[in-house]
């Protein structure tokens, strides 16, 4: 009699579960044909890669599949390796990447990849600087002997020296850098190299970089922890796209350019990088290391979204397509305001006249 | 006879009392007090993080934390709803994969054949398993799922937890269908039982709260884990179910991935919303570790 009940439940459990698995089978096997089939039916994409732009695409992921009722993207920042990874994987259906792809990377993709510039951003280096003046500047000399690990003070005679009338405290750097695979890395370090050689021949250009092994320097994941991390270690200096730091109100370094003047990050300055590049390669990928002009902002660069040459779905097709649209039209107006530079309109019409070969 | 008062003197009787000063009382009660307070502070791991949790997670709690989906960055309010739904999705799907697997292969173990060379193998196997780092499994899932469907998915995820709940379920069923007494065995096999009778109405459920206890641990477990989502489910900020349809073969919330995302963000909201997240995270595995250790102690009177 006591038996009974308990019996009863193990058997109900084992039902339910059948219900439950042959309810699944069912689904897995109906949604192809309706994805393709039924008009009703929305379209799902799913991206992953860069974080140096994940702000910016999720505000217009989101926007875009508000306005788009057949649509909806989703994105998951993982670094910009990662999402190169997975575009090779063929898990998703497109990535980003602030790195572009080398041609080594091209080759593995069996679909073809077509590189679209999306937006730009600045990369700046956030400071956490407890009493320190109202703003740091920092000589490319001074950059590149912290990120070396060679500078270990705040009030270091090279970076009293380009802040003079400032009073720094007496306070110890800590270095923060990618963890991870980056994009950021890859434009960080494409920049130090142009200027440094020094870098150049030690560490060179690369998504992951050997640092100097000095216990001042710590490493976080993706945008998103560099930021948390400066933000939570008094004398830390890290580098993040600008919209990062804007948003968490991080205080940024002026940098020296080439020119030998002091620029802040803003939407001019980085306008002004991009404008000095003017030939752009048939395959969009472009490299501004080091721009000339005096207002120039020196570490600005592109970054872009990775699409198949192919799809065999046409509704995914058509998806990226309207959500390529989307982003180089009506969404260029919101990129100032999370701090990303909008595309100068010459480069627009080149995505455009690209897009032509996603089929 | 006079002698025995003399050496009554001779001997201080004294020396049998208690005295707490005499230098081994003194050590022992130190020791004493040093074991105490180290299991005391053996506690406060736990004692101090479940503050924490309900101190910085009940802050941006709200009833929105259920029903919304993620923020993006730079967005006020929001939810992890669907990092609830996906969390229970693929903990029943790995469930459903495990249990019924690691309880027949409990019966073979306990029952069937519980001397026999297989039964040896399987039990090393299963103590091995259970010692695997979870992100092996993940890596497993991800070749084995992952790779081969062309997309994370909840699948995928389930696949990856099952691989580290059945171990669990596998050694504790076992455990509790050797508890069960042999004379009610014998008694049902000399009454005429076939053996697929006896496992059905004798060892199944005498053994039954057992097996539950160990299937909410493993539960409690697999929920709890997030490196072996990162790489079968990813996340998802949508909601699992979309026009009426489970998808479970798309990327997958889950709730641990949740908190691995927003906590290590720049952005105040997103933190915050991490917190919620992991008491309602620790709040869900502290009601299953409880209800198993209740059920434990039901089974032990």
């Amino acid at each position: 009699m006591k038996i009974d009940p308990m019996r009863r439940l193990v058997l109900s459990l084992l039902v339910l579960s059948c219900a439950f698995v042959a309810g699944c089978a069912k689904n897995e096997s109906g949604s192809p044909s309706s994805s393709s089939g039924s008009s009703a039916a929305r379209t799902k994409l799913q991206g992953s890669g860069a974080s140096f732009p994940a702000p910016l695409y999720l505000r217009w992921f989101k926007d875009y599949e508000k306005e788009s009722s057949t649509v909806y993207v989703d994105y998951q920042a993982k670094g910009s390796g990662a999402g190169i990874q997975d575009l090779i994987n063929e898990t998703v259906d497109f990535a980003a990447s602030d790195a572009a792809m080398t041609a080594e990377e091209i080759a593995k993709v069996k679909n073809g990849v077509v590189m679209l510039p999306m937006t730009a951003g600045k990369v700046v280096l956030a400071y956490n600087l407890p009493n320190g003046p109202a703003e740091v500047k920092l000589s490319r000399e001074a950059y590149c002997k912290i990120l070396m690990g060679e500078i270990t003070k705040w009030n270091d005679p090279v970076i009293a020296a380009c802040n003079s009338g400032a009073t720094l405290p007496d306070v110890a750097i800590t270095v923060v850098v990618r963890s991870d695979s980056s994009g950021t890395t890859h434009v960080f370090s494409t920049h130090l190299s142009a200027v440094n050689p020094q870098w150049k021949e030690k560490y060179g250009i690369n998504k992951t970089i050997n640092w100097p092994n000095v216990s001042h320097l710590v490493k976080a994941p993706k945008n998103d922890g560099v930021m948390a991390l400066v933000k939570q270690t008094p004398g830390a200096i890290g580098y993040v796209e600008y919209g990062f730091a804007l948003q968490t109100k991080q205080p940024v370094a002026t940098l020296e350019n080439q020119s030998g003047s002091y620029v802040k990050p803003t939407t001019q300055s980085g306008q002004a990088s991009l404008a000095s590049v003017t030939d752009v390669p048939e395959d969009l990928v472009v490299w501004i290391a080091d721009p000339v002009g005096a207002d120039c902002y020196p570490i600005v660069s592109y970054t872009w979204l990775l699409c198949y040459q192919k799809y065999s779905d046409p509704a995914k097709l058509k998806a990226v397509h309207n959500l390529v649209d989307y982003c180089v039209g009506e969404g260029q107006s919101i990129s100032e305001s999370i701090g990303y530079i909008p595309l100068p309109p010459s480069m627009i019409e080149k995505v455009r006249a690209a897009t032509a070969k996603i089929q | 006879m006079s002698m025995s008062p003399a050496t009554q003197q001779e001997f201080d009787t004294q020396s049998l009392f208690y005295n707490r000063w005499k230098s081994r009382s003194l050590r022992n009660s130190l020791m004493n007090w040093v074991s105490g307070s180290i299991a005391l502070i053996a506690c406060l791991p736990l004692l101090s993080l479940l503050g924490m949790v309900i101190y910085r997670g009940s802050r941006a709690l709200s009833w929105s934390s259920f029903v919304e989906l993620p923020p993006a960055p730079m967005q006020e309010g929001g939810g992890f709803g669907n990092a609830m739904v996906g969390t229970i999705t693929m903990v029943s799907i790995a469930a459903l994969l495990a249990v019924p697997s690691g309880i027949l292969t409990a019966i073979f173990l306990a029952f069937l054949g519980p001397d026999s060379k297989l039964a040896e193998a399987v039990r090393f196997v299963a103590r091995v398993l259970s010692g695997l780092p979870s992100i092996l499994a993940g890596v497993f899932a991800y070749a084995m799922v992952v790779l081969v469907m062309k997309s994370y998915s909840a699948f995928a995820g389930g696949v990856a937890l099952a691989v580290l709940m059945l171990p669990i379920i596998l050694l504790t069923a076992e455990q509790s269908m050797r508890m069960v007494q042999a004379r009610l065995i014998e008694a049902a096999v000399g009454m005429g039982c076939t053996s697929a009778q006896v496992v059905r109405r004798v060892l199944l459920p005498t053994a039954f709260p057992g097996i539950l206890t160990g299937v909410l641990l493993a539960v409690a477990r697999a929920a709890g884990e997030t490196a072996p989502l990162l790489f079968t489910a990813l996340f998802s900020n949508y909601w699992l179910v979309q026009e009426g349809q489970l998808k479970l073969a798309e990327p997958t919330a889950s709730l641990a991935v949740f908190i691995f995302n927003f906590s290590g963000s720049a952005f105040d909201n997103l933190v915050e919303m991490a917190w919620s997240g992991a008491l309602i995270l620790v709040l869900m595995i502290l009601t299953l570790n409880l209800s198993a250790q209740l059920l434990a102690k039901k089974l032990q009177r």
